[in-house]
């Protein structure tokens, strides 16, 4: 068997390339080739050159490794710490690592051939490594390093990481398969590791405990340090032992040091392996339902929608995009697990009272608010590239959106609505949440009225800024149709990979140029009330400018109506 | 007229060059008729129902529906349409009645509890309503496609392979439905493979070849016809006469 998915893995490969290749011929992918081309050389490439014959810039980045020195000895264990949250969270938000996700092709060759389930699995696994050995390579590559030595001995460390978490997840996956089944020994057997977390996580959260309770750390480098010794040593070390194993090799210094830790990580990865093929009969099981899911998928074209109760109705009368609204809506209900959201609210909640209750210092509120500044930059600025269900979606559906009787302007329009209300709702919610942990931690020397002021501000410019970027998106969809992938589909190459790039900076330049009216109108009333009333002068300002924003989507909306009349069902990419 | 194709063609581009699908294709479809569109693979008929249909748009010539252009005044063609097509395409996310009152939103139908309730029966989707179209077999999904057809007053119905997926009860009671529809006067185009279909249910047959019209008239027409008399009477014998692969 392990032949037959070496034949399939180098046939596969090379097929895949010549394709790729052969493609190039389309402008399109020959431009996007050479965009992602220079991205990679830029990013990783250059790096290395520069690296190499900058002494100037090495000492320029002498801080951060400075930093990474101090922390060096609890390194390991900080990142073993994130890997069992991690881990954690896998049996609490559940998700599909794809190792059972059996394509169509070996559904019908390899599932009526002899051979067992283990073997497929083994097949699985085998078929993986390309990817993970990419994966571990780009994470070499990337990472701020001087030598090409220590950029290979990371990309081994992170792909023995990879391997094991592909692994480990699909375990989690077969375990969790097992929890409710009817057979006693199967059970007892699918429940231990739920168990031992459980208490792994108690002795954690004591040790972390003990080690903040004592007073709040000043900074985020106290923080660290304190956590890091906590969980280094005693019960809480013993439990985080193959976590950290795992993590030991990307931090190891010397040769042998590094052998031995790869080692353990190598023994790790034996261990979770034996531990999903010791639940055959569970394999079996996830497997056969794996496939039946992939043969239904592809029978039905159906993703994971329930036929579940969603609140909402159709009104019968009404401006036409509350239909588009209203299919979007029903549609993000359908394919969200609403167990795994309240799990993910109950954590995010539980995090954030356990900053507030424990961040009267600096250091976890500091951390806290990073995190909310982040997601509220995330979902204001790059989300609407994300979230996708608004005409990139809708462009599998063409041939029925195009015998509606709706005015085309209306469908352009109505496709926004849905993803901006939510891309809106969850950047206020990020704000609000950075409001209060970054205001009282980073910015507490800002005076309160400029930290009120100016998250209004942003709260009114961000519904504008999401629905600019939506537009825009959704242009590029109805005027560059092959451009853009339809539904779920992610294209794969350096080609995608460089149209996408081109995409998304073609669409922050629209987007800078879109606001530059409304920011010149903003700029004339926070001068002129700014005198007058102070730092409130900022929230006329921001609402000058979104009603500027405002105003140029709906022009665009009606604009982009006869591109989506005239747009042809032809020029729309099929998945490969 | 409720249907009148006039001097219709659609080209395709491609980066092997163009093709032309349909090659100036004229003919009209009054009220109460059935016409059977028929023709072997690649001779332009889906490209034909989808043009009227407003999903591609003509390369030349005038497509109206009840006096609207399609291109022109979509809208108001769009609202007295009903297509039909052979591949049940339909939103993953949305139910069985779901699907059926989007319909009824998007065409402002009136008394649609009703008319659905009916509609469901006739085409025994009755306890399906709540199903996803992931639950459904192929031809319950056909179902589903045909049922948001008919649920709107739709004076001109183009059903593409109507039949495929259906079992021999669901053929049975699809061959009713749309005599039905005709006798209340809707105009209806039908295409298909299966002659013996068409040649029960039509009142006219249009044969298509490489684009072109090649054909048009009542099987008996066609059959009267001088070039196609030696070929025999069934509209199976004509049709492969007339396209060139008759023995």
């Amino acid at each position: 068997m392990i032949a037959a998915s070496l034949y399939i893995v180098v046939c596969s490969a090379r097929n895949r390339a010549r394709m790729r290749l052969r493609r190039l011929r389309e402008p399109r992918y020959l431009v996007g080739a050479i965009a992602g081309a220079a991205y990679v050389y830029f990013s990783f490439f250059a790096r290395l050159r520069t690296a190499r014959v900058g002494p100037r810039r090495r000492s320029a980045a002498a801080t951060p490794i400075v930093l990474a020195s101090a922390m060096r000895a609890g390194a390991a264990g900080l990142v073993g710490l994130a890997l069992f949250a991690v881990t954690v969270a896998a049996w609490v938000l559940p998700f599909d690592s794809g190792l059972l996700a059996f394509s169509d092709a070996e559904i019908q060759f390899l599932f009526p051939a002899p051979v067992s389930r283990r073997a497929l699995l083994l097949h699985r696994m085998i078929r993986s490594q390309i990817g993970l050995l990419f994966g571990g390579a780009i994470i070499g590559i990337a990472m701020p390093s001087v030598s090409g030595y220590a950029r290979l001995r990371t990309s081994i460390a992170m792909w023995l990481l990879l391997s094991i978490g592909k692994v480990y997840f699909t375990g989690i996956s077969l375990a969790r398969a097992t929890l409710a089944s009817r057979d006693a020994r199967a059970r007892r057997a699918a429940w231990l590791p739920v168990g031992v977390l459980g208490a792994a996580s108690v002795v954690i959260a004591a040790a972390l405990y003990q080690a903040l309770s004592s007073g709040a750390p000043p900074s985020m480098r106290e923080l660290l340090e304190r956590v890091a010794a906590a969980i280094g040593t005693g019960a809480a070390g013993l439990v985080l032992w193959p976590f950290t194993t795992m993590a030991r090799p990307i931090f190891a210094v010397g040769v042998g040091e590094y052998l031995a830790a790869l080692a353990g990580s190598a023994l790790v990865l034996a261990a979770t392996i034996a531990w999903v093929l010791q639940t055959d009969a569970a394999l079996e099981e996830a497997a056969a339902a794996a496939a039946e899911r992939r043969a239904m998928h592809s029978a039905t074209q159906a993703s994971a929608y329930r036929a579940s109760r969603t609140g909402l109705t159709l009104a019968e009368g009404g401006r036409p995009e509350a239909i588009f609204a209203w299919k979007a809506a029903t549609q993000t209900l359908r394919s969200v697990d609403r167990r795994n959201m309240l799990r993910l609210a109950a954590i995010v909640i539980a995090l954030a009272a356990a900053a507030t209750s424990l961040g009267r210092g600096n250091g976890v509120r500091a951390l806290a608010g990073s995190f909310a500044l982040a997601a509220t930059a995330f979902v204001i600025l790059m989300a609407p590239q994300v979230l996708r269900v608004d005409m990139r979606e809708d462009l599998r559906h063409l041939d029925v959106l195009k015998t509606w009787p709706v005015r085309a302007a209306a469908i352009v329009r109505g496709e926004l609505v849905w993803p901006g209300a939510i891309l809106t709702a969850g950047a206020w919610t990020a704000l609000a949440l950075a409001e209060i942990f970054a205001g009282t931690s980073l910015f507490s020397r800002v005076r309160l009225a400029w930290r009120l002021s100016a998250g209004a501000a942003v709260a009114i410019l961000a519904p504008a800024l999401v629905f600019a970027q939506l537009t825009i998106h959704n242009a590029a969809a109805l005027l560059f149709p092959a451009w853009v992938p339809l539904g779920h589909q992610r294209p794969r190459g350096l080609d995608a990979m460089g149209q996408r790039l081109i995409l998304l900076g073609a669409t922050w330049l629209l987007l800078i140029v879109s606001v530059i009216p409304g920011a010149i109108a903003g700029a004339i009333v926070w001068f002129a009330l700014g005198p007058l009333v102070g730092p409130a002068a900022v929230v006329p300002a921001a609402l000058v400018c979104a009603a500027a924003v405002a105003a140029e989507v709906l022009v665009a909306t009606e604009a982009l109506g006869p591109a989506y009349e005239s747009l042809d069902l032809t020029a729309v990419e099929r998945p490969e | 007229m409720a249907l009148a194709v006039d001097h219709f063609s659609r080209t395709y581009s491609a980066a092997s060059g163009t093709f032309t699908a349909v090659d100036d294709l004229s003919f009209a479809v009054a009220g109460g008729e059935i016409v059977g569109l028929i023709g072997p693979n690649g001779a332009g008929k889906t490209t034909t129902l989808r043009s009227i249909a407003g999903i591609l748009k003509p390369t030349a010539g005038v497509i109206r529906i009840d006096g609207h252009d399609i291109v022109a005044d979509p809208i108001d063609a769009k609202r007295r349409l009903a297509f039909m097509p052979d591949e049940p395409h339909l939103f993953e996310y949305l139910t069985v009645a779901e699907h059926l009152r989007l319909v009824a939103r998007l065409y402002g139908v009136d008394e649609f509890d009703r008319r659905a309730a009916a509609l469901l029966d006739e085409l025994e989707l009755t306890g399906k309503e709540g199903s996803l179209p992931g639950e459904l077999s192929r031809g319950m999904r056909q179902k589903v496609v045909i049922a948001c057809g008919l649920v709107r007053h739709a004076t001109t119905l183009l059903f593409d392979e109507p039949l495929t997926g259906l079992d021999p009860i669901g053929i049975r009671r699809m061959r009713n439905t749309i005599a039905a529809r005709a006798q209340q006067g809707a105009a209806i185009l039908l295409s298909s493979h299966l002659l013996h279909l068409v040649e029960e249910v039509c009142s006219r047959v249009i044969i298509m070849d490489r684009g072109r019209k090649i054909a048009d008239g009542t099987c008996e027409e066609l059959a009267s016809r001088a070039d196609l008399a030696a070929a025999g009477s069934s509209l199976e014998q004509i049709f492969f006469r007339v396209t060139g692969h008759g023995a």
